[in-house]
């Protein structure tokens, strides 16, 4: 009796576990090679490292080697972050180990980004950047205010990894005659259409295949790589973290960090939908899927693209708490007269992430409205200056335009605004650095709406 | 040519369609939304209370009482139709309106600035979060209250005011549906007012209490607004006089002291200006006593009680411009 019991709760513990997990058997019914699972995300990773390596060399800009991570396809590429360090060691070290021939140009948002200089599609203000941030000694220009290793970074996240899971695997490509799930994504694979096109959409999330079994502090020591969470990475315990299935990246380490600062569980519901999607589509065999698969199906693609979009505006959000806490103190040093050179760098390096996320909300061709407007005019082109000027046009020749606009003090202020623009847009809970002290929950308790009673 | 214009016309009045519906729409929302005073739950709760006064008072002839809210006349008479066709047409209007203004998140982080630059932002009072409400919450309720108790009285002092405000008051007949006959100029008033002082009060109060300001809610409504409509706010404009008793009416402004505002009599003129609270009228020496049994006649007894919605909207303006071009002509004359 008590054997059965035992075995009865292995047995469940299994059949959970399967659906805890990124893996998927090969469902296709013609396929001969001898592949025992269907899913495939390499060259998504391999743009995951392309990212963080272009990081790692806009500190120390040299424009060939950026250009060849940034929009080149040479074999050869090695990869620069992540790397093997004592007690976390790594197996890939070259990008070809994940997928050859990839870059992160080619997938880049081409709709037009609002909030950059220039009137640009998201790969043009990225080509901009790296050309720019390739001119600089650190990545860093006073001058005008970039930060260019972040804004870099945070824009290729969105441009890219956002931009293509969100608006094109996960949007167009679940259409039912693109990509069918009754062939072969392409001749010789293990996977179907479908099957390919949420594993590509997965991959760009970030999230190691085992992520239900990790919590969220678990994933963001991972990203860190912290010895003490090795083998908490390292599932199957061959000793190296594969950077193709243990690893995190990008906006997983984003929505895992917001979560574990905060009681919200924007990383684990992200990742449930893409388990529960894929294995709707695994669950299909390898036939069409039906109309309401494919409802369901869209389902789980809306889950993800909204609690993507809301881990992006968390960061934006906390960021302008960051932005004003800079700004405070640099009031408070130059009443003091002291040096301000350290805090200012800091108010450049926030802003250049405020930014940066900023800018990938608009990069996935998601309706924002009235928003969009909102965020771009309150924080403008660049932040705002000594002598109270800011960044407010490109000048045709590469560079960029500087003019009078309003003080910090003031521009502080539009910090607390894009916060609230954010909390109500997009319905956020986290809110980490809230600077607007509950201001848009008292303005929603007084909203009674537009109609004129008389007394 | 003629089909490419006719495509442009047939997809704007697809658009325009689109744009009522929706707007209309919002009308019948307004009856079920409690933030509204003419949402039926109000109106309901309203007649019951009305009715346990009543009958506590009158007994047998409580229902007598209550018998004119009940008539067909009450609602399709002309009065209450032009009030519903200021309603809809307000609906329409509005939007149009309320977004050239000033929105109060603007106003509100300019006065955190400018109160912030008067270093508001180092007093720290160490309030807990329910003493922070309940302050709040009574400031907000005292200041809405005095501000439209006083806006109130400016309209009817003010003889350009006047001349907006007395669009509510031809309305010879009170429905519940009085409350919106308003014209869209009176509207925008209303609109800066509660502006003003929510913004004062909000931008003061998160300085103070940053992350603990809130006011007391009842199912998503500010909790006096909903006592206040729960209570029979709808009785104000209605054909049924209830008065709270002379101590109470001295606090409280009945609907029956409302109703005597509202009185064509010239002897009840500018009186009873306020909304809830009575100490108002009785501080500008306004407060007038109301009565279960009195008999009023409504209106301003001018041609405005008789005119066409149309007119409601256009007569002030047409007014204003005369009384401009007579006092033009006396001061040309007195040269």
């Amino acid at each position: 009796m008590k054997k059965t019991i035992i075995a009865a709760f292995i047995g469940l513990s299994a059949v959970s576990l399967q659906a805890q997990t990124y893996e998927f058997g090969v469902t296709l019914k013609k396929y001969e090679g001898d592949s025992n699972s269907s899913v495939s995300y390499g060259g998504q990773i391999a743009r995951h490292a392309l990212h963080n390596s272009l990081k790692v060399l806009t500190k120390k800009p040299d424009a060939e080697k950026m250009q060849a991570y940034f929009s080149g396809s040479d074999a050869g590429r090695l990869i620069i972050d992540p790397v093997s360090k004592d007690g976390f060691a790594i197996k890939q070290t070259k990008i070809d180990q994940l997928s050859s021939g990839k870059n992160l140009a080619s997938s880049a948002y081409k709709g037009v980004i609002t909030g950059w200089p220039g009137n640009l599609t998201g790969k043009e203000t990225l080509e901009q950047m790296v050309a720019m941030a390739a001119k600089t000694k650190s990545g860093y220009d006073p001058v005008n205010g970039y930060d260019y290793i972040q804004l870099i970074s945070k824009f290729t996240m969105g441009a890219v990894f956002y931009n293509k899971a969100v608006n094109h695997y996960l949007d167009e490509l679940l259409e039912a005659d693109v990509k069918p799930n009754d062939k072969a994504y392409k001749d010789g694979v293990a996977y179907t259409g479908k099957e390919h096109v949420w594993d590509e959409a997965f991959g760009y999330f970030g999230a190691p295949a085992h992520s239900m079994n990790l919590t969220a502090k678990d994933v963001v020591q991972i990203t860190k790589r912290n010895p003490e969470y090795f083998t908490k990475a390292d599932v199957n315990g061959d000793g190296v973290v594969d950077l193709k299935s243990e690893m995190a990246f990008a906006y997983a380490y984003y929505a895992a960090s917001i979560d574990a600062s905060s009681d919200t569980n924007y990383f684990h519901t992200i990742v449930q939908a893409f388990l529960d999607g894929r294995e709707l589509i695994s669950n299909a065999n390898a036939e069409k899927l039906s109309s309401s698969e494919r409802e369901a199906l869209k389902n789980y693609a809306n889950i993800i693209a909204e609690e993507w979009q809301k881990v992006i505006a968390e960061a934006a959000f906390k960021y302008a708490g960051s932005v004003y806490s800079d700004l405070e103190k640099i009031a408070i040093i130059e009443e003091s007269h002291g040096d301000v050179k350290k805090a200012y760098r800091s108010y450049i390096k926030h802003w250049g992430e405020l930014k940066g996320f900023a800018l990938a909300l608009e990069a996935a061709g998601r309706e924002l409205g009235e928003a969009q407007v909102q965020l771009d005019r309150l924080i403008g082109f660049s932040p705002v200056l000594f002598g109270d000027a800011q960044v407010v046009a490109a000048n045709g020749k590469g560079g960029y335009v500087q003019a009078p606009t309003i003080t910090m003090q003031e521009y502080k202020v539009n910090m607390i605004k894009v916060q609230n623009v954010l909390a109500s847009q997009f319905g956020l809970s986290a809110r980490l650095k809230d600077k607007t002290a509950g201001l848009d929950k008292v303005l929603n308790q007084l909203n009674t709406g537009s109609s004129a009673e008389n007394d | 040519m003629s089909i490419e214009l006719g495509g442009v016309l047939s997809s704007m009045i697809a658009g325009y369609s689109e744009w009522l519906v929706i707007e209309l729409s919002g009308i019948f929302s307004d009856l079920t939304n409690l933030k509204k005073r003419v949402s039926l739950p109000y109106l309901l709760t309203g007649i019951l209370f009305t009715y346990v006064i009543f009958y506590l008072r009158y007994r047998a002839t409580a229902i007598e009482r209550l018998k004119p809210l009940f008539t067909l006349t009450l609602w399709t008479n002309r009065s209450a139709r032009s009030d519903y066709g200021l309603w809809i047409l307000n609906r329409l209007i509005l939007p149009f309106i309320y977004p050239k203004l000033i929105t109060k998140l603007t106003l509100i982080t300019f006065l955190m600035y400018q109160l912030g630059r008067v270093e508001l932002f180092e007093v720290s009072l160490a309030l807990s979060d329910w003493q922070v409400m309940t302050l709040f919450s009574v400031s907000y309720f005292l200041l809405d209250d005095f501000s439209r108790f006083y806006t109130h009285r400016l309209m009817h002092w003010w003889p350009f005011l006047w001349q907006f405000h007395r669009v509510h008051h031809s309305a010879t007949v009170l429905t519940p549906f009085t409350v919106l006959r308003t014209h869209p100029i009176e509207g925008v008033l209303f609109y800066l007012r509660s502006l003003a002082v929510q913004s004062v009060l909000v931008s003061t109060f998160i300085i103070l209490f940053p992350g603990q300001v809130s006011l007391f809610m009842v199912m998503g409504v500010f909790a006096s607004t909903f006592v206040f409509n729960l209570l029979g706010a709808n009785l104000r404009h209605s054909p049924i006089p209830l008065s709270y008793g002379s101590k109470i009416e001295k606090w409280i402004i009945s609907p029956a002291q409302h109703q005597l505002h509202h009185s064509r009599d010239k002897a009840h003129y500018d009186c009873n200006f306020g909304v809830v609270l009575a100490i108002w009228d009785r501080l500008f020496s306004s407060w007038a006593k109301g009565s279960d049994s009195q008999k009023l006649l409504y209106g301003t007894g001018t041609s405005l009680d008789q005119s066409h919605v149309v007119m409601l909207y256009v007569e002030p303006f047409i007014s204003l411009a005369r009384s401009g071009v007579s006092s033009l002509r006396r001061l040309i004359k007195h040269r």
